[in-house]
């Protein structure tokens, strides 16, 4: 079986300005893949011209082993496709609309409009112009979803939803894989995909940085430790630490080890104060242009 | 989904979201005919033929006024020459850039373009949809000035009108065209506002000069508001190489709009 999307060296110009600088990707059937980056990194870019909204400066890009720009309607009636920016207006009802888009698609997806609006607890009926910008995702998130694509395109999905609402979706996320749904979805919030995400890329600046599953880049990135003690610092204990700072009884560094480990060797220490967190994700970015540039 | 079905879908669902608005310019374009008509059997005939020999005669030719002595060229200079064409080609110029450009730059367009029917048939669509809410227009712009001049005696044939009507409805389609396209080539919805309105603008002066002029045959040539009027449609029915011109401009237009359309990078 062909892989969900293959892409090789592919560059974007917007007059002088390179939006995409050579990027490549490889996105296999039945996962979710979670693309991160800051806005303005590229991520919508990439996406619009898998759906052949933009066609490509330079690189070769296949879509469920088709070329975008000449795969036409029968490649799209596969896809799925959330813009990053969503606009609804115009008087039309959320169940108009839905109904419109299904009917675009052959009538595909009908079936799912009203399950899935109840699911997101979204009102079918009032204009979608009157809507919230959530209960507009609500209805671009169902749009995308409901015909059952074999890949889904979903440019910041979780853009607009409450923490309850982003649970809510991820669980659908995760259900829509698991019935064969390839999800390919971009963030510029590590942290509000990677409970769904299989392996996720960073890209910056129109570069692919990294490309890893969750774990490996989450024990990769390792921990932030800030550890204030109540007697002198125990510098040996701290052995391991990187990028160690100490100042007074205050330390504090990067811990990529077992967290079990460094919690062995502070056992029995005096510590007033102890912060282990999760490194967020500009300074994921950060290292890895430092590990790029070193290699 | 077969191509017919898929431009069908997307004219079915353009004809719907504007429903509203559209019934709203059809009442202003009844109101228009409904505020001139009734009024020529008052003041119309010698009276006004009277008031139009006072007036400079390059003005009243300028205008279309010269033509006010009679029934037919009343309502050629007031419903036909001046105020139908005037609202229609606001309604006309302003849909034919949101349609596509408008829509484009608002980002409403990135859903539609991204569903599986081609460039080529949604663009056929929007197009085909603007033209019928044009018609819609002349439609009822022909049935209540046919209606009223029939309820106060004005001395016009049904036929006449109808030929007006459809001039009226070529016109605004052209530079309605003209300004999708230049929308659809463009992206912009300025530019083409700017492009429609301009052009339309500029046929309608060169028109009105042409009238001033002693040999304004030359511009009349020019201009599609003369192909439209020039020829007293009223009163000698429809001038049929005039009209096919305004349907050729359309053809190209649209013609255009689909060949920048079909290959270019959207939204940016």
């Amino acid at each position: 079986m062909t892989t969900a999307i293959t892409v090789e060296g592919l560059v974007k110009d917007y007059g002088s300005f390179r939006a995409l600088d050579g990027i490549d990707l490889a996105v296999e059937r039945g996962e979710v893949f979670g693309f991160i980056g800051p806005n303005g990194a590229g991520k919508s870019t990439t996406i619009r011209i898998l759906l052949d909204l933009l066609r490509p400066t330079a690189g070769d890009v296949r879509v469920l082993g088709e070329d975008p720009a000449t795969g036409g309607p029968a490649l799209r009636a596969r896809l799925g496709y959330l813009p990053g920016e969503l606009i609804l207006s115009g008087t039309a009802t959320g169940r108009q609309l839905l109904t419109h888009h299904a009917a675009v698609r052959g009538g595909r997806g009908r079936d799912r409009i009203a399950p899935l609006a109840e699911r997101f607890l979204l009102d079918l009926d009032r204009p979608v112009r009157a809507l919230s910008k959530g209960n507009k995702q609500k209805i671009g998130v169902v749009q995308a979803l409901m015909h059952r694509p074999d890949l889904a395109l979903l440019d910041e999905p979780t853009s607009g939803l409450d923490p309850l609402l982003q649970q809510e979706f991820l669980a659908l996320v995760r259900e829509e894989r698991d019935a064969g749904t390839t999800v390919f979805l971009s963030s510029h919030v590590l942290s509000e995909i990677e409970g769904v995400a299989d392996r996720v890329a960073l890209i910056r600046d129109g570069r692919i940085v990294v490309v890893d599953d969750v774990a490996a880049l989450r024990a990769a990135a390792g921990q932030r430790l800030d550890v204030t003690f109540s007697g002198d610092v125990p510098l040996q204990a701290l052995e391991g630490v990187e990028e160690l700072q100490v100042d007074g009884l205050h330390a504090r560094g990067i811990w990529r080890g077992d967290t079990t480990r460094l919690i062995a060797t502070l056992h029995g220490l005096p510590i007033a104060r102890l912060e282990l967190r999760d490194r967020d994700l500009e300074e994921l970015v950060l290292d890895a242009y430092r590990t790029e540039g070193t290699a | 989904m077969t191509r017919i079905r898929a431009v069908t879908v997307e004219i079915a669902w353009q004809l719907g979201r504007r429903r509203r608005s559209l019934m709203l310019w059809a009442i202003g374009l009844t109101a228009v005919a409904a505020i001139y008509v009734p009024l020529y059997p008052s003041i119309g005939g010698e009276q006004m033929q009277a008031l139009v020999d006072s007036l400079p005669a390059e003005m009243t030719a300028a205008l279309g006024y010269d033509r006010l002595g009679s029934a037919a060229g009343y309502l050629t200079a007031t419903v036909f020459g001046l105020l139908g064409p005037a609202l229609m080609l606001v309604f006309g110029i302003g849909l034919g850039a949101r349609t596509v450009a408008g829509e484009e730059e608002a980002g409403e367009l990135e859903l539609a373009a991204a569903a599986p029917v081609r460039r080529d048939d949604l663009l056929a669509g929007r197009v085909i949809a603007l033209h019928t809410q044009i018609a819609a227009l002349a439609v009822v712009t022909f049935a209540a000035s046919a209606l009223l001049s029939a309820s106060v005696g004005l001395d016009v044939s049904v036929g006449g009108i109808a030929a007006a009507s459809l001039g009226l409805n070529l016109l605004v389609i052209a530079f309605a065209t003209i300004t999708l396209a230049a929308g659809a080539v463009s992206g912009r919805r300025g530019v083409a506002l700017a492009v429609g309105a301009a052009t339309a603008v500029a046929a309608f002066v060169a028109d009105a000069v042409a009238g001033m002029l002693d040999d304004g045959a030359v511009i009349e040539a020019l201009s599609p508001f003369s192909w439209y009027l020039a020829s007293d449609p009223v009163v000698n029915g429809v001038p049929l190489t005039a009209y096919a011109r305004l349907g050729v401009v359309t053809l190209i237009a649209w013609a255009v709009a689909h060949d920048r359309f079909r290959r270019r990078d959207l939204g940016v």
